[in-house]
């Protein structure tokens, strides 16, 4: 039985839709304990209205939270007795054996750093995104290539970025059943010597490892679903990502100006109804549940701030997933042949 | 075998043949004459409450018509509470919406788990068709209350526990049943409540009669509905206390414990029945113990309570041979460790409100839900 750990009350519809989403899970996952974290009679208020088994969501009390607008290494400090600070002492105990959080990002992470130990071989942590690209991958046909890191590590050298692309590479096998993942390094050209010190020693290492590296993609290519895993320090992942979604939400606010502005805009809108539905659908957010922070000895899967409880069930799914597909243990393994 | 028992046999095959086919009622066996009244009656219903059932689906029904024996499946932990249960001055009466054509698969199902019953009533339909009755199909009020009914008046207890499941119909019927021998609904009520029901006038007359002939008292201890859809059990809330939803049968056990109906031992012998079927582990049970203590269904005080008198148990060999377990005060702390998680804060508590169901309403609201259900492609259960 593989026991999921979830901050019950990050995230911004924390507790209600996070208890939800947990609820479904253990319905959908008969093989996995939910251990939700939080203020205990808040939580068993909550259960008793959804639809739940009993026998498989567990409570357990932490009488704090920390906001989503607290700072992170301050917050921690001052509640030791935190959700997200119980919840990560739970798995590094060996109580729990995975943790989903939609709360405060820094929180979390600094959270399991503190607590967690990294996967044998890897330097740094990564905190992985995922984005919809134009190709499709891997047999369930997944539009979404991932992007790592986004934030956990801002300063890399080439051995953090060696390790970014397998643990990249594991999660796209688990997660999309992509077989033979492509990865690809950032870089501002394709030839191996582009890019700074540590994309061209990475360039050079990754080569001789047995991973699908297809060398450097540029900026334009990312969107393009050229890879289905590209690599990066966490600045440059963070502003990429940030790019992405200001590209995105300008899109949609052109579209509202053209619905606004010209009858004949608007009809040809409705023409593209469906095609505009389906893309949202593609495009969704709560149907990928979470992005994962890889390289812990532990799975931990960060929701989005404003997770719903179809969002939860998900993360939820994902985290189940990792653990059922032995995420952390397949990139000690591939860790290991590379040294 | 005698000449005069093979007489016997031969002059009762007519009633035993009509009775197979579904012809004739089968007539529950009362009370021995001279027998001693029992104390505690338990009331159990079969499909979705004992058995695992699907009936979502017209495939389903089919498939469970023509299931065997073999084939049916109890919830893990039913039986050995079903066999804890039977004890002297105990009696088990089973009452389920299956059809009479099933009862010797039933019968053979509830032979092969060794459990032991005092009355085994099942529905009728084949009359119901052949009389045109087809709303009585469907209907669970004017099958199971006067079923119920009959089978107090021919051995009344002081106290009864019933067993249901998250069907809304079983929850009414057992609070209704409740009520009536508790002489909270008045006979006027009840007719409202059987039209409501949409009773056929002859059944409803027999039912007023049968209500006024039962005898009268407030034992209806526990009302346990298995929460096999795994509805949420708040909705169960405005029954009342007595109602106690389940997720699981070692819940219901706990609760038969604070309850002192069950002993430790009994208890243990539930859990290990649920951890043999590979369908539960000890941490699942653990987690169940704070679901229903979450709950206020049972008390910390019970929990704690529970693995001194379990670790006694297991000392005088309850858990003998179980090497496949860890040693009990490793399970005992992890129970008590899943109990101090909830930490010191209030939990669910219930304020009583004493004020009495309104019947015609939750029988009207349990009609609109099986509607909907239907439009949504299911059948109805129970």
């Amino acid at each position: 039985m593989h026991r999921i750990v979830v901050d019950a009350m990050g995230g911004d519809l924390a507790p209600d839709e996070i208890v939800q989403g947990a609820a479904e899970a253990s319905l959908a996952l008969t093989n996995a304990e939910i251990i939700l974290v939080g203020d205990a009679t808040v939580i068993g208020r909550l259960l008793p209205r959804l639809r739940h088994d009993g026998g498989r969501v567990r409570v357990h009390h932490a009488p704090t939270f920390i906001d989503m607008h607290d700072k992170p290494g301050e917050a921690l400090a001052q509640k030791p007795d935190s959700s997200i600070a119980v919840a990560a002492e739970l798995v590094a105990r060996g109580e729990g054996d995975a943790l989903v959080s939609a709360g405060n990002t820094g929180a979390s992470v600094l959270a399991c750093a503190q607590q967690w130990k990294l996967v044998d071989g890897i330097t740094r942590a990564a905190l992985a995104a995922v984005y919809p690209t134009e190709l499709r991958r891997g047999e369930k046909d997944d539009p979404f290539s991932l992007i790592l890191d986004v934030g956990a590590t801002v300063d890399v050298v080439a051995e953090d970025l060696v390790g970014f692309a397998v643990m990249g590479s594991a999660y796209a096998k688990l997660v999309s059943n992509n077989r033979r993942p492509r990865v690809a390094l950032l870089s501002n050209g394709t030839e191996p010597t582009k890019g700074p010190a540590a994309v061209v020693a990475a360039h050079a290492r990754l080569l001789t490892s047995d991973l699908n590296f297809i060398g450097n993609i540029e900026g334009l290519d990312i969107p393009r679903g050229v890879a289905d895993v590209v690599v990066t320090d966490g600045f440059t992942g963070n502003v990429v990502l940030k790019m992405l979604e200001g590209v995105t939400e300008t899109v949609v606010r052109l579209a509202r100006y053209a619905h606004k502005e010209r009858l004949s805009w608007r009809l040809g809108l409705f023409a593209l109804s469906s095609a505009i539905d389906q893309l949202k659908e593609l495009t969704d957010w709560h149907q990928y549940g979470g992005a994962p922070l890889l390289g812990f000895a532990h799975p931990f899967i960060k929701a989005h701030g404003r997770s719903n409880a179809r969002a939860m069930t998900n993360a939820i799914k994902v985290a189940h997933k990792a653990l059922v597909g032995d995420l952390c243990g397949n990139i000690s393994r591939t860790m290991a042949e590379l040294a | 075998m005698s000449l005069l028992t093979r007489f016997q046999r031969l002059a009762t095959l007519p009633v035993r043949v009509g009775e197979r086919i579904g012809l004739l009622d089968h007539v529950p066996d009362g009370l021995a004459p001279g027998a001693p009244l029992p104390h505690h009656t338990f009331r159990w219903d079969l499909d979705k409450t004992y058995l695992r059932t699907e009936f979502d689906s017209f495939a389903d029904l089919a498939k469970a018509a023509f299931e065997n024996a073999a084939d049916k499946q109890a919830y893990p932990g039913a039986t050995a509470l079903l066999r804890a249960l039977a004890q002297p001055g105990h009696r088990i009466c089973i009452v389920s919406g299956s059809p009479t054509q099933m009862r010797q698969v039933l019968a053979a199902k509830l032979a092969l788990d060794g459990v032991a019953y005092d009355e085994f009533v099942l529905k009728n339909n084949l009359k119901n068709i052949l009389r045109g009755r087809f709303r009585s199909l469907r209907a669970q009020i004017p099958y199971k209350l006067p079923a119920m009914l009959r089978s107090r008046i021919g051995a009344p207890a002081a106290r009864e526990t019933l067993f249901g499941d998250d069907a809304e119909a079983d929850a009414i019927i057992y609070c209704l049943y409740a009520d009536v021998i508790a002489g909270r609904v008045s006979i006027g009520d009840l007719e409202r409540v059987l039209i409501a029901a949409r009773t056929y006038d002859d059944d409803a007359a027999m039912i007023l009669d049968l209500a006024q002939r039962a005898p009268k008292t407030e034992g209806i201890s526990r009302i346990f509905i298995h929460l096999d859809r795994r509805s949420p059990p708040v909705g169960f809330r405005r029954f009342g206390h007595r109602l106690v939803p389940v997720f699981n049968y070692f819940q219901a056990a706990l609760v038969l414990y604070q309850d002192h109906i069950l002993s430790a031992r009994q208890v243990i012998f539930v859990a290990l029945e649920m951890l043999d079927s590979g369908q539960y582990e000890l941490g699942h049970l653990a987690t169940s113990i704070q679901d229903v203590i979450r709950r206020g269904r049972i008390t910390r005080e019970t929990a704690l309570r529970l693995t001194s008198d379990a670790n006694e148990a297991s000392q005088s060999g309850a858990l003998s041979g179980r090497t496949d377990l860890p040693p009990f005060e490793q399970i005992a702390s992890s129970f008590r460790e899943r109990v101090r998680e909830l930490g010191d804060g209030p939990l669910d508590t219930w304020e009583v409100d004493d004020a009495p169901l309104d019947y015609v309403r939750l029988v009207d609201e349990e009609h609109e839900h099986r509607r909907t259900r239907r439009k949504h492609g299911h059948t109805s259960s129970s």
